[in-house]
């Protein structure tokens, strides 16, 4: 059984200004699945629905985002979970940072300015298990802290003391106190330069290895994907278009939205010029017909404009809605 | 802990005795300024009065007047003079009460207005700050919106309006607090127990007054304050967590937005000192406003200069002992 599976999620932002309606499709019928042990990457230009299908995905949608219909199912081994039914209360007590740890997007400023690193810690362990001996904790957390190479000290800091990438690296590390079976990172190597960039993901990857549980990695940076995911899916105007092990997603990319990505990509000694993809994300509450990338797609046909594709399955796990890949070939 | 005293205490202690210098001077050049002569003043307001004096006896009264009010000597040396009395806490005497001491004229109205006030704003920031916030976090609660429309429609009432409606409602038509004053006339002033209670009941007509519109002024402030907080990534991010409500409200929002109110409580604070002039004429309050207020009457300038030293000493204090507390509250200008 999967870790996590989301069928044909529809989570749109409803909007009611002056008796007119507007409704975002950031999420527009999504279906994929999370494996436990893996790390998955969600790819794609901004404002393509990642964060909001990370919401979703997290059950920490506030309105206007409402789903509108689909299924998240989450099966954690010992009990399971549907996110889009479960009651708040429990939702919080049994599955938040137990099961589903969140590191949101800036994460450089989700800790609070006038509190001590420590008390942050407290807090969250104090909600969810308890504190029956402030010194057993005190211990555990700074051998927490410690195994994911910050320096112990950091506990007794306030989050202006630290620089970014540190700031980054507690955020990780307050997602990480119950081992949790999914943890969902959103950006959280952006605005950290490649040598901090480079540590935070390493630390990421530790985790993963040793708790063997599930890290959901979104960020636009494709190089990122390369370096760490296992699998990865590439959204496009709230759908997930491509989705592929990593090193089919990069070798042989079957959607051209993935390989204008993939192209853009410099390599070590390549001079040439980078062709840019013209036009830009198209206007979620107004969504072009047919297939959503066809107005900027250089292969688009009649029939792109029309009809939306399916989601096809070809060999290796690779899935791809396209027209231009045919049932023949999977 | 070095570093903290040397670039930070010190500078605001000496940031606080120039603050003071500066005040004290312009006190001591502002009155100077003025055309009218208090010597002369006095002199014909003696002479008015029909009496006959000699000659002799006016001339040895001025000098006498002149030597009193510090107006002896040039410009530099009546200067070096005053700061020499201000340091001995000498204000010269009163013009109009003369010849009390305005210190003592200072005393006298200081504790009445400094209990009042103090209370009054302590009562309001509390429950202006608490309601505040729980009016933001809980929007969708009912008795917190009554609230919310309350203070909306209390905060532009001018506080004279109110304070006389106040009176002619619980003083006169439902006569439940007296009318004015600290206490009945012909009362002694002592420590009894009967004597505070009669003194507690006549200030609470003023209190609430005050404490309406204070509540009102926090309120709105902490919730707009709040309202900013609440979408902070911190709070979120606390959320996220599960945290349960009460804790991200006191921990992680009221603890942020609290900074600028701890320095506007400082500020009111400090503004005791110069006392609430309008509260104190409608309800006769003996403290600082009404001194202040027959001061300005009588042009009893020695008395004003007086009043204005206090306020400029307490406002100053107040914002050092804000300065020294305010680390306590934000960590982030503990250490930089």
């Amino acid at each position: 059984m999967p870790l996590l599976q989301i069928e044909d999620l529809r989570a749109y932002y409803r909007t009611e200004v002056y008796g007119i309606s507007r409704s975002v499709r950031a999420v527009d019928g999504v279906s994929m699945e999370l494996y436990n042990n893996e790390i998955y990457g969600i790819a794609g230009e901004s404002s393509c629905g990642k964060t909001t299908l990370i919401k979703v995905i997290s059950g920490t949608l506030k309105p206007p985002l409402r789903v509108e219909s689909g299924r998240v199912h989450y099966d954690f081994g010992a009990f399971e979970v549907d996110m889009l039914t479960i009651d708040p209360e429990e939702l919080r007590q049994t599955v938040r940072w137990k099961e589903i740890s969140y590191v949101m997007q800036g994460s450089m400023s989700v800790l609070n300015p006038v509190r001590k690193i420590i008390r942050t810690f407290e807090d969250i362990v104090r909600t969810h298990q308890g504190i029956p001996n402030k010194k057993l904790f005190l211990e555990q957390t700074q051998e927490h802290v410690r195994r994911l190479g910050l320096p112990p000290d950091v506990l007794n800091l306030y989050p202006h003391q630290l620089s970014g990438g540190m700031r980054q690296r507690v955020a990780i590390a307050l997602a990480t106190v119950f081992h949790p079976s999914l943890i969902i990172a959103d950006e959280p190597t952006t605005a950290l330069d490649v040598v901090v960039q480079r540590g935070v993901l390493q630390m990421l990857k530790d985790i993963q290895a040793e708790s063997q549980n599930t890290v959901l990695l979104v960020t636009h940076d494709l190089a990122v994907h390369a370096n760490v995911a296992d699998r990865v899916g590439i959204m496009y105007a709230g759908r997930i278009v491509e989705e592929a092990p990593t090193q089919i997603i990069f070798n042989a990319p079957r959607h051209p939205y993935t390989e204008h990505l993939i192209r853009s990509l410099p390599t070590i000694g390549d001079k040439s010029v980078k062709a840019s993809l013209g036009g830009a994300p198209p206007n979620l509450a107004n969504p072009p017909s047919g297939c959503r990338f066809h107005p900027r797609c250089p292969l688009a046909m009649d029939r792109c404009r029309t009809e939306t594709p399916e989601m096809i399955t070809l060999s290796h796990h690779h899935r791809v809605a396209c027209h231009l890949v045919t049932e023949a070939e999977a | 802990m070095r570093k903290f005293v040397l670039n930070y205490l010190i500078p605001r202690i000496g940031q606080y005795f120039l603050v003071i210098f500066l005040g004290v001077t312009l006190t001591f050049i502002i009155p100077r300024l003025s055309p009218s002569d208090p010597v002369e003043r006095q002199v014909s307001q003696l002479m008015m009065s029909g009496s006959h004096v000699s000659p002799e006896a006016i001339i040895a009264m001025r000098e006498a007047l002149t030597e009193m009010y510090g107006l002896s000597g040039s410009l530099w040396e009546q200067y070096l003079a005053f700061w020499g009395r201000l340091l001995k806490g000498d204000l010269g005497p009163s013009l109009s009460s003369f010849p009390t001491p305005v210190t003592q004229l200072l005393a006298t109205a200081m504790p009445w207005t400094f209990g009042l006030l103090m209370t009054s704003i302590i009562i309001s920031w509390i429950v202006g700050n608490i309601l505040g916030a729980l009016a933001s976090y809980y929007e969708k609660n009912v008795a917190i919106q009554i609230v919310d429309v309350v203070s909306q429609a209390v905060r532009p009432i001018p506080y004279y309006i109110m304070a006389l409606v106040l009176l002619a409602v619980f003083a006169y038509w439902i006569p439940i607090f007296p009318f004015s004053g600290a206490y009945p006339p012909g009362t002694r002033v002592e420590f009894s127990l009967s004597f505070i209670l009669t003194v507690i009941r006549h200030s609470l007509l003023p209190l609430f007054s005050l404490v309406l519109i204070g509540i009102g002024g926090w309120f709105i402030g902490m919730k707009s304050l709040t309202s900013n907080i609440i979408s902070e990534d911190y709070v979120v991010y606390a959320e996220n967590a599960g945290l349960p409500k009460n804790r991200i409200l006191s921990q992680y929002i009221i603890r942020n937005a609290m900074l600028p109110q701890i320095t506007g409580l400082a500020l009111q604070i400090g503004l005791i000192f110069s006392g609430a002039l309008i509260m104190e004429v409608v309800f006769g309050y003996p403290g600082m406003g009404t001194l202040t207020f027959q001061a300005v009457m009588a042009n009893d300038y020695t008395l004003i200069m007086g009043i204005t030293l206090l306020s400029i000493v307490g406002v100053a204090t107040i914002v050092l002992i804000l300065d020294f507390i305010y680390p306590l509250f934000d960590p982030r200008v503990r250490i930089q």
